[in-house]
């Protein structure tokens, strides 16, 4: 709640300052590829407040600030900014106006080596963000980046890496773009970005060794895609609301040795979506005291899923609790690790040992899910009365009941605490809600009490007698 | 002779109420009849307490988290709302003309000056106030309870559940009503009604289920089928309302939301709308024409 | 005031009424006279416009089949059990038709206290008794003062000082201009109120005539109350309508109306069919200046009379 604050605060300022600047006499780029040119090496150039148009490529390594009262605009050509020498730092600008065809990839800020550092800078009507091409080792931070209103397919990338190893993307905030993307980057720290109304959140192609933390996901087609890599590990973080055309919290197709950690999945379509992963047989997928809820599947996977552990998981109340892409089971995934399960909302065992452990296995077996699964049509009855008449006619005749879907042997009776950030602040609708809830009862109560009277004319004989 | 010259020479006081007043002096009567009658206090609070149990249920395990639990909690009520309005509608309206016409008050309210048009209204109007006042109830201490425990929620989501179950309960009422003006007696009228009830509710979407996994029925024949049947109808229009989309219903849903797009609310609600006013056009003609004992 | 021309209405093949015509001028009162199953009920539904009917009706110049809504806003009408919810209180039951009958304010306790009901306005309807009822229901009808009153055997459900009430109430009405119609099968009734008789027999209108034509040297009629001892009552009375006496059952045994000089026919009647009569009583006298023997035979039949 805090930084989301601190957000909202900063970008409040960047609206001010814009709206003060754009009065200001228009000038040129030219006007800091000079200041560039007088400076020396990592010297700091403190650009003075105001429009630039034009396009800007930085080639010495300089410590460019913008304070927050620059911009830049490209005018609607090509990368805006390019920052093409290794030790460049560039802070604190409004960048906008790139180019808009697709095959050129224009990008609002464009590096083309690394380390670089960019930082606090907002992009506004570019088909790319934030590009790093081939950037080792640089920093991305506390940018806040405004797609296109384009369909997310059409649009470009919030922040994409290409080929950038070691780089820290912290407190990046990118709205209604297509993906935050990382291609063949290595040894990545992901760590408290906010990205919503995009296609994927976070998207790894061919990215291995990552730490993925403390990130909001909120709305996107998918939360965060891997594919193709290698030991990332995801922890604390928030995937919420992603039920896009995918609708995924988190996505797995084909990576290994993913350990997924202590995240919330919450009313995404399928909290987590996993596609032949692990691939190999020799490596694992370990899934650690996450929350998965209020998703209409919690986790989904293809049927030849294999060899991930589930432990200490709460899987609460989502409509299929976890379901096989397909006919199947996920019997060749272990859900408890020494003794330890998940927790399942819908367990109906108990725990006369008082160890937190239910004494009976958890085995989910729902007709309508079977069904679900050879049928996909059958889906348009999900959430009406004839649903819950499938289970309980299956319930009432056993030989209907299907097989168990997956065995936990020592489901848990408590849910695991959620220690993922906040997506969503909930104080702001209660005001509403209650208001609605008064509303509602006082509506109902006073047309009661209204028309519950006697008509006027006799009441008026009684009052007068 | 004129009418004019008749009003003239008739008694003070003795012309007759315009239509609009005449019901809704009736639908205030039945308001009052219905809201102090034992069954609606039993379906009221029966209702109010299941949404707060959902609400609570559906919260459970979100606890200090943040999340709006409302998604949820809308969708626990959907299938509570699809299995209790329609069962208090139906009977309502089912008891709404037999009832009348087994205890012999029906020939005696006609007997007045109003006719049976607006008897039938102001019936209508008055039992699906308190139908409405019932729903806004539960909703309301159930909106308390997500305020209270959950925090946020969708209010724009909630107030358009509120509305549709409201269109829901209408429709049912409708259904309701040609049922009565088609019974002689309450009893028979009720068992129509129950039927009718576990038809909508249960029958008619197993055997489309039935029919999809049998005769493997596309995607447009299960929408088109299934769209008719006004439960069907509520339970998209408030997932749409929710979600802006219908993917939650797999195939059928995907192929409802890219083929109507952004017209696919009007139809559902026209559907509604539909199941609202032709039953009751037809009850109003039938009763026009049958006998009040 | 009401025309009513060749009215039928048929329930499946069988005629309810059949042809009735005649017409009734402001401030009298007609008698609708007739068995159970004559069609007085028929004939008063289709006055009223709540059911359909071939023919025409007109109330004050206003067909009831085609603005049955204004007719029906001349008419008082009094069923002949009321029949209302029964939870309601008075007061609001007044009320309630006070403003469905667009009455002034003040009417429903105007009403009330015409009838004999002021102070009763917290009860609720099922605690009346039947003769506060009836009483109800002429408040009701008299509410927004119409100037027909239609009655359906108002006194049928009453005992004998209910009945002297309502008709003492009525003559009152008959009194202050207004037109009723009513149906009984009451003779005692039908002399001290009506100026005309309509006889009705299986939905034909077979006389248009006077009660003092209809019984014109009877002293008295007077009603027999029989106690059948647990018989079959039902039986009875069809036995005695077939051999041509007015009946009606009520909770307290069978009601025979006959002449005073004929008292012990009803007797022999049903001793003829083996049903025995173990008491009989007398429950009034019709107090009327006549001569003659008894009632004439009213069965002849007429042609519809205008």
């Amino acid at each position: 709640m805090t930084r989301s604050t601190l957000i909202t605060a900063s970008l409040t300022l960047f609206a001010c300052n814009a709206a003060l600047l754009s009065a200001a006499e228009p000038r040129s780029t030219g006007e800091i590829a000079a200041m560039i040119d007088a400076a020396t090496e990592h010297s700091t150039i403190r650009v003075p407040a105001g429009v630039y148009h034009g396009r800007l490529s930085v080639q010495k390594a300089v410590r460019l600030e913008g304070g927050g009262e620059v911009v830049i605009d490209g005018g609607g050509t090509g990368n805006v900014v390019e920052l093409l020498a290794p030790g460049i730092e560039f802070r604190g600008f409004t960048v906008r106006g790139s180019g808009s065809r697709v095959e050129m990839e224009p990008a609002a800020i464009f590096a083309g080596v690394g380390p670089v550092v960019i930082e606090d800078c907002r992009i506004d009507d570019a088909l790319f963000g934030i590009d790093l091409r081939q950037a080792s080792g640089s920093t991305v931070r506390g940018n806040f980046v405004m797609g296109r209103d384009l369909d997310p397919g059409r649009s470009g990338d919030g922040v994409r890496l290409w080929w950038s190893h070691d780089c820290l993307i912290e407190n990046n905030t990118v709205v209604n773009s297509r993906d935050m993307v990382f291609w063949y980057s290595r040894n990545l720290r992901i760590v408290g970005n906010r990205v919503s109304g995009s296609r994927y959140g976070l998207h790894f192609m061919y990215s291995h060794d990552t730490l993925v933390e403390d990130n909001i996901l909120t709305r996107n087609s998918v939360g965060a895609y891997l594919m193709y890599s290698q030991g990332i590990t995801v922890r604390r973080n928030s995937m919420t609301r992603n039920r896009g055309a995918s609708g995924y919290g988190i996505g797995l197709k084909d990576c290994d040795d993913i350990l997924i950690e202590s995240n919330a999945f919450l009313a995404n379509r399928v909290g987590v979506y996993i596609d032949n992963s692990p691939s190999s047989t020799e490596s694992w997928g370990l899934f650690v005291q996450n929350t998965f809820a209020f998703n209409e599947i919690g986790l989904l996977a293809t049927p030849n899923t294999h060899d991930n552990v589930f432990t200490s998981n709460a899987f609460i109340e989502n409509e299929e609790q976890a379901g096989v892409h397909g006919r199947g089971a996920l019997s060749l995934n272990t859900f408890a690790r020494d003794g330890v399960g998940n927790f399942w909302s819908d367990y109906n065992g108990f725990d006369r040992t008082g160890d937190g452990v239910g004494d009976m296995p958890y085995e989910p077996r729902s007709l309508f899910e079977n069904l679900l699964a050879s049928e996909p049509n059958l889906r348009f009855f999900l959430h009406s009365p004839a649903q819950q008449a499938v289970e309980f006619t299956a319930r009432a005749l056993p030989e209907l009941r299907p097989q168990p879907k997956l065995i936990d042997p020592h489901p848990l009776v408590r849910p695991p605490k959620i220690v993922a950030p906040a997506a969503e602040e909930p104080s702001e609708g209660r005001l509403a809600i209650l208001a609605i809830s008064l509303a509602l009862v006082g509506v109902a109560s006073l047309t009661a009490w209204r028309l519950g009277r006697d008509p006027a004319p006799i009441r008026r004989e009684r009052n007068r007698r | 002779m004129t009418t004019l010259t008749i009003e003239a020479g008739a008694p003070r006081g003795a012309a007759c109420l315009s239509p609009p007043g005449a019901i809704a002096r009736i639908a205030r009567r039945e308001f009052r009849d219905a809201a102090a009658s034992r069954w609606f206090l039993l379906y009221t609070i029966g209702f109010a307490v299941l949404a707060i149990g959902v609400s609570f249920m559906s919260l459970a395990g979100s606890g200090s988290h943040g999340l709006a639990g409302f998604g949820r909690t809308a969708a626990g009520m959907l299938n509570l709302v699809m299995l209790v309005v329609p069962l208090m509608a139906l009977t309502a309206g089912a008891g709404a003309i037999a009832g009348e016409r087994e205890r012999g008050t029906l020939l005696y309210i006609l007997a007045q000056p109003v006719s049976r048009t607006e008897v039938i209204l102001g019936k209508y109007l008055g039992l699906g106030l308190a139908l409405c006042c019932s729903v806004w109830l539960g909703f309301g201490l159930s909106a308390g309870v997500v305020a209270w425990r959950a925090g946020g929620a969708d209010v724009d989501a909630f107030l358009l559940l509120v509305l549709f179950t409201c269109a829901l309960a209408l429709a049912m009422l409708s259904v309701g009503v040609l049922i009565s003006v088609m019974s002689r007696r309450v009893g028979i009228a009720t068992g129509l009604g129950l039927f009718v009830w576990i038809a909508l509710v249960f029958l008619s979407d197993l055997g489309l289920m039935a029919g999809t996994l049998i005769f493997k029925l596309r995607v447009q024949e299960v929408f088109a089928i299934g769209v008719a049947n006004p439960l069907q109808a509520f339970k998209m229009s408030v997932i749409v309302a929710m979600n802006a989309s219908l993917d939650v219903l797999g195939p059928v849903g995907v192929y409802a939301s890219r083929q109507f797009g952004g017209s696919l609310a009007w139809i559902l609600s026209g559907v509604l709308g539909a199941w609202i006013v032709t039953p009751l056009a037809a009850a109003i003609v039938l009763f026009s024409r049958r006998a009040p004992a | 005031m009401i025309n009513a021309e060749r009215v039928v209405k048929k329930f499946g093949r069988v005629a309810a009424v059949d042809g009735v015509s005649f017409s009734i001028e402001p401030g009298s009162a007609l008698a609708l006279w007739g068995s159970n199953g004559a069609g007085k009920t028929t004939l008063i539904r289709s006055l009223l416009g709540v059911i359909r009917f071939r023919g025409k009706i007109t109330v004050d110049g206003i067909d009831v089949r085609r603005r049955g809504k204004l007719a029906r806003s001349r008419i008082g009408y009094v069923p002949q059990e009321l029949a209302f919810h029964d939870d309601a209180r008075l007061a609001s039951s007044m009320a309630f038709f006070a403003s469905l009958r667009r009455a002034e304010p003040g009417a429903a306790s105007a009403a009330l206290e015409k009838v004999g009901l002021a102070g009763h306005e917290r009860k609720r309807v099922r605690d009346l008794s039947g003769g506060m009822k009836q009483r109800l229901a002429l408040a009701i009808a008299l509410l927004a003062d119409p100037p027909i009153i239609v009655l359906d055997e108002p006194t049928s459900n009453l005992d004998a000082a209910g009945r002297g009430d309502v008709v003492e109430t009525l003559r009152k009405l008959k009194a202050s201009g207004k037109t009723l119609i009513f149906a009984s099968h009451r003779p005692d009734e039908v002399i001290s109120l009506g100026d005309r008789v309509l006889v009705l027999e299986k939905g034909r209108l077979v006389s248009d005539t006077s009660p003092a034509e209809l019984w014109p040297t009877e002293k008295a009629v007077q009603t027999l109350r029989l106690d059948l001892g647990g018989a079959d009552e039902e039986a009875a009375a069809e036995i005695l309508r077939g051999a041509g006496h007015a009946v009606h059952l009520n909770g307290r045994g069978l009601c025979v109306s006959v002449s005073r000089e004929r008292r012990g026919v009803p007797l022999s009647v049903l001793a003829s069919r083996s049903i025995e009569v173990r008491n009989f009583e007398i429950l009034d006298d019709v107090r009327r200046e006549a001569d003659g023997s008894g009632p004439k035979q009213a069965l002849t039949a007429h042609g519809s009379v205008r």
